[in-house]
């Protein structure tokens, strides 16, 4: 398709849904009225993290006045998961993580509830537990899942019986021998990642009511309403018909409400109890560890360079701490794997990337979806090995990075990207060839760069859908199965459409989900929605468009090639007549004949990428991995205080390959929001496990940047090498902005005082100690 | 979160007897930002709340007439920190006042409150101690006044006896005076104190370095502490090695343990940091 000059793609709109959150009118889920009806449920808790269950007695809770529900697992044993259904929705016979559910309650005040769950009796046998990956996956570790190779799963895991391996991806490519051997220099560490969490403004939140008919409404926070549908419908074993999930505006997701945590609880408890609606709302000390949280990780590389800084080979093994249930996070595991080398052409790869049971708090999607992760110890590594051999990080950046045409890790052969271009320009942008002075005595700067890549991390075949309805003043109304949950799905939607419709953004509105009414859409993750939904809408868009200049052209008597819609108008280049789309886009038009044409319009579209191959199991080779990669880069300027170790980051330059802005406001936010984001767990964030309990689930001990923590000076630079079948050429940026900060900052922060952190965060205790230890 | 009672007495007597008559079971409060984050964690089960916010003189903040600051135990931390009385008179109390959690807490939280927390990290209390501050206590057997650093007996431990709440700080005036709080957090602000300094240094002829001082250390020990070695020896000498030897002296002083936040060791070398650093800054403010 030629791309013809746009209007409304590349112009930054304000968001379309910006007054009512400004205004504090726009509704969640925890603002809607349910009546005096309404239930309050709260889930009784393990307190060990690992256990079989003796007893439960619910008895004395059941018999509190003014209690409706109590159910535990023997109700419902069913198991769930994205990719692995390993999950119970309450634990059945056996608990394996500190928050895990063991007993549902709904009363009529949220004070009841409580006091109902401290009345449940749990009497647990403990068991050895497993706090670290790289013990859970050796044979001395205790097996939390015994029944893992019975569980249902996508066929693109590779469990290990016997073992708390769940997924185990491996890449074994070219020569490795060979690869040492044309090495100048070989570098071997190992970096760790601790779990941090997503904590968006809203906690999870979720209301369920079966009616009459049986037919279960789901009223959820959630980036993923069809995906929920989908996995409790087959949990409880019931027709998707039969359940509703509704999604209206969200208060931030992260990856955190991707899938299905708590839900799927709300639900039960809402099927025992007689008709009326149970509200389920996380506190925040639940939110931290008890819904998902971003894994941990324990990243061992080893690299070959030679003297001018080629990568000749690479060995790299990524334990990832899945916590109790690893439904979601074997693919985060596989994504590691697909994009183990980072974004680098290596001839000569052996990577292992393992999924481990451990009894931590349960692993999920967090935006980079694994990226972060090993990029915080690939691009370290990349930069303490162009350190080793003199030479510049930017230029052996730019030597590896891959380029058009070249091989990634899995054999995939790389589209045309804007890597290079931006590490060039984020290095231009720092004026990463000049030192700056320090602000003061006792001060000392330095500049860091780390480049990255990722795919959508999602299964081959993800859907999108649309559609597109006219009304009769000539607006229409987009519905979509995609959430905004911040990130601006419905501007992007809104401006697709009317840029495919050839209509104001005015006249656009685009609805929020609701599965009984919106379009299929597979989850909001993966940065895909701009491009896969995006892909969706254009289509609706241009069957309507469509429908719309057939009719015209009947009418007119005129070849539809020579019409088109501006502005809201239908035109014609041949004869220059024109008429609104007002009326005729529901009544349809009067030919000439009195007779009429057309009628109410209505377009659909749809987008699935269907050219994903499956990768060897032994090999991980096949020659298309993943449907597309974002890439950028980072630049950052730090400085530190010499004597108390603290880190101020001053400027930050983030430049990404998004081959084509749709909005470029929206994106530079993303990219600004990604990098604050990325800040804040590089310098802040880590939940602390002592032997499976949380130590820090509030904001007094899990401290996140606020406004004046982010850097000084922010540059964000869009970098446009169009995706061939992106809309208009877009990628996703959502996630990747996030990526490479931190180990941008500790390659800054190398660079400033020679200190290296392996095990993020980067607080300034272990500047102070590094340099103490220099002494 | 267990359910309590909440009363508002309106007289310190009334107070007092509530306090008695439920001995270990009432607890007084002001702002309420630290009691009912503790009954919902269900670190503290009261019966009775008891609100201190109708007792009269609560909510003085004023010199009072031999030019002490008098603040009353309902006093939030943005009044003392906002004000530009104490700004000018006691700049320490300002500061330490202004760096407690954030600003929209700071509206609801009492200095007060704070101070009968009897946390070592509680940031208000290394800069009233410095200032040499006392309180003002009222009980069964009426009012009394003890030094603010006989008040602190250990972390959640105060002075305060059964039917016993404190009503009010007078803080003295120290004439020629310039302090600053110094302290470490892991955000920019709204953390928890680390570990912090509060100095406070004044011109004196009598002393051989021409200045006397006092230093506070918060969250480096059971209570916030003096370091009384450290102000010893810059009364001795204020030259760079006089104010290293002070530094570490400082250091010395505290007992800091390892917990979740920072390492006992961090913490000791960062009061030896920020003790140098507040006596360096309130050195070139009061000459020397």
């Amino acid at each position: 398709m030629a791309i013809k000059k746009t209007t409304i793609v590349g112009q930054s709109f304000p968001r379309v849904e910006s007054n009512a959150k400004v205004m504090g009118a726009a509704q969640y889920v925890d603002d809607m009225q349910f009546g005096p009806n309404l239930l309050h449920g709260r889930l009784k808790r393990s307190t060990v993290p690992h256990a079989m269950i003796k007893r439960i007695d619910v008895s004395k809770a059941r018999a509190l006045p003014g209690v409706r529900v109590v159910v535990t697992g023997q109700d419902y044993p069913g198991l769930t998961g994205l990719y692995l259904s390993d999950r119970p929705t309450f634990a059945v016979d056996r608990v394996r993580w500190v928050g895990e559910p063991v007993a549902g309650v709904a009363a009529d005040t949220p004070e009841l509830a409580e006091r109902a769950c401290e009345l449940i009796e749990v009497e647990y046998e403990e068991l050895p537990g497993v706090f670290d990956p790289e013990f859970g996956a050796s044979g001395a570790a205790p097996l939390l899942h015994p029944d893992l190779m019975d569980y249902a799963a996508v066929p693109f895991i590779f469990r290990q019986p016997g073992t708390n391996i769940s997924n185990w991806f491996k890449v074994r490519k070219g020569d490795m021998e060979a690869g040492w051997a044309e090495a100048a220099h070989i570098y071997e560490h190992t970096y760790r990642v601790p779990h941090v969490q997503h904590v968006p403004l809203e906690t999870h939140v979720a209301v369920a009511q079966v009616d009459g008919n049986g037919k279960i409404t789901l009223w959820s926070a959630s980036q993923s309403p069809f995906a929920q549908r989908n996995l409790i419908a087959k949990s409880l074993n019931i027709s998707h018909s039969k359940l509703r999930v509704i999604t209206p505006y969200i208060g931030g997701g992260f990856g955190a409400k991707a899938g299905v945590s708590m839900e799927g609880a709300c639900v039960v408890m809402a099927l025992n109890a007689k008709g009326r609606p149970v509200k389920l709302a996380m506190s925040r000390a639940e939110e931290f560890h008890t819904t998902f949280v971003r894994q941990g990780l324990v990243a061992k590389i080893k690299m070959g360079m030679t003297a001018d800084g080629r990568i000749t080979a690479m060995q790299n093994t990524y334990y990832w701490d899945g916590g109790a249930y690893t439904e979601y996070g074997v693919n985060i595991t596989r994504a590691a794997g697909y994009s183990s080398t980072g974004p680098y052409f290596v001839p000569n790869v052996h990577a292992d990337s393992l999924c481990v049971y451990t009894n931590h708090p349960v692993g999920g999607a967090m935006r980079g979806f694994g990226m972060p992760e090993i990029h915080w110890a690939i691009e370290q590594h990349i930069d303490r090995m162009a350190t080793q051999l003199h030479l510049d990080p930017v230029q052996v950046r730019l030597l590896n990075c891959l380029k058009e045409g070249q091989e990634t890790v899995t054999g995939m052969i790389m589209h045309p990207t804007g890597l290079s271009q931006c590490i060039a320009k984020a290095a231009e942008a720092l004026d990463w060839e000049t030192p700056s002075k320090p602000s003061g005595t006792g001060k000392r700067r330095g500049k860091g760069i780390a480049a990255m890549w990722k795919a959508p991390a999602m299964p081959p075949n993800p859907g999108s859908s649309s559609t597109i309805r006219f009304n009769e003043d000539g607006t229409c109304l987009v519905n979509i199965g995609g959430v905004d949950m911040g990130q601006g799905a419905l501007t992007i939607a809104a401006q697709l459409a009317a840029e495919g419709l050839g209509i104001p953004i005015e006249d656009v509105r685009v609805n929020t989900v609701d599965t009984d009414y919106s379009p299929y859409e597979w989850q909001t993750v993966a940065s895909r929605l701009t491009w896969s939904m995006g892909n969706a809408i254009l289509r609706a868009a241009d069957e309507a468009k469509t429908q719309i200049i057939q009719m015209v052209a009947e009418v007119w008597g005129e070849d539809p090639q020579d019409l088109d819609i501006i502005d809201g108008n239908v035109v014609s280049y041949a004869t220059e007549e024109s008429v609104p789309l007002k009326n005729i886009v529901v009544y349809g038009m009067q030919k000439p004949d009195g007779t009429w044409a057309g009628g109410p319009v209505v377009g659909k579209g749809r987008f699935m990428p269907t050219y994903v191959t499956p990768l060897d199991a032994e090999t991980g080779q096949g020659p298309r991995a993943v449907v597309h990669f974002t890439t950028g880069a980072q630049a950052v300027e730090v400085e530190i205080d010499e004597e108390t170790g603290e880190v101020q980051v001053l400027k930050l330059v983030s430049a990404y390959d998004v081959g084509k802005a749709i909005n470029p406001d929206m994106v530079r936010t993303q990219m600004e929001g990604g990098a604050v984001q990325g800040l804040s767990t590089a310098l802040l964030e880590s939940i602390i496990l002592r032997n499976g309990q949380p130590m820090n689930p509030s904001f007094t001990d899990y401290r996140i940047a606020t406004a004046v923590d982010a850097p000084v000076e922010m540059v964000n630079i869009i970098v446009e090498v169009p995706q061939d079948d992106g809309p208009y050429g877009a990628r996703g940026i959502g996630e990747h902005a996030m990526v490479p900060t931190a180990p941008a900052i500790a390659n800054a922060v190398r660079a400033a005082v020679g200190v290296e952190i392996d095990s993020m965060p980067i607080t300034s205790e272990k500047v102070w100690k590094g340099m103490k230890g220099q002494e | 979160m267990q359910p309590f009672d909440y009363i508002k007495p309106q007289t310190l007597e009334e107070a007092s007897a509530l306090l008695l008559q439920h001995n270990g079971q009432a607890r007084p409060f002001a702002g309420c930002t630290d009691l009912l984050i503790r009954i919902e964690r269900g670190f503290v089960h009261p019966q009775v709340v008891v609100d201190v916010k109708d007792l009269p003189g609560v909510h003085d903040l004023l010199v009072v007439r031999n030019g002490d600051l008098r603040i009353g135990a309902a006093v939030t931390m943005n009044q003392v920190a906002l004000n530009p009385t104490v700004q000018s008179g006691w700049p320490l109390l300002a500061e330490g006042c202004g760096s407690v959690a954030s600003y929209q807490l700071r509206n609801r939280a009492t200095v007060g409150g704070n101070l009968c927390n009897a946390s070592p990290a509680a940031d208000s209390a290394p800069a009233l101690i410095c200032y040499g501050a006392s309180v003002h206590i009222f009980g069964p057997d009426g009012p009394r006044t003890l030094p603010l650093e006989a008040f602190f007996l250990g972390p959640g431990r105060t002075a305060l006896q059964a039917g016993e709440l404190l009503t009010a700080i007078t803080v003295p005036f120290v004439r020629g005076s310039a302090g600053h709080f110094l302290k470490l957090g892991r955000t920019t602000i709204g953390d928890i104190s680390l570990m912090n300094v509060a100095v406070l240094g004044w011109p004196d002829s009598d002393v051989p370095s021409g200045s006397s001082w006092r230093i506070a250390l918060g969250s480096v020990a059971p209570t916030v502490i003096r370091a009384p070695e450290a102000e010893r020896l810059l009364s001795q000498d204020t030259s760079p090695a006089g104010l290293e030897a002070a530094s570490q002296a400082a250091a010395a002083a505290a007992r800091p343990i390892d917990d979740i936040r920072a390492t006992a060791a961090y913490r000791s070398d960062m009061v030896r940091v920020l003790t140098r650093r507040g006596v360096e800054r309130v050195l070139e403010e009061i000459g020397g």
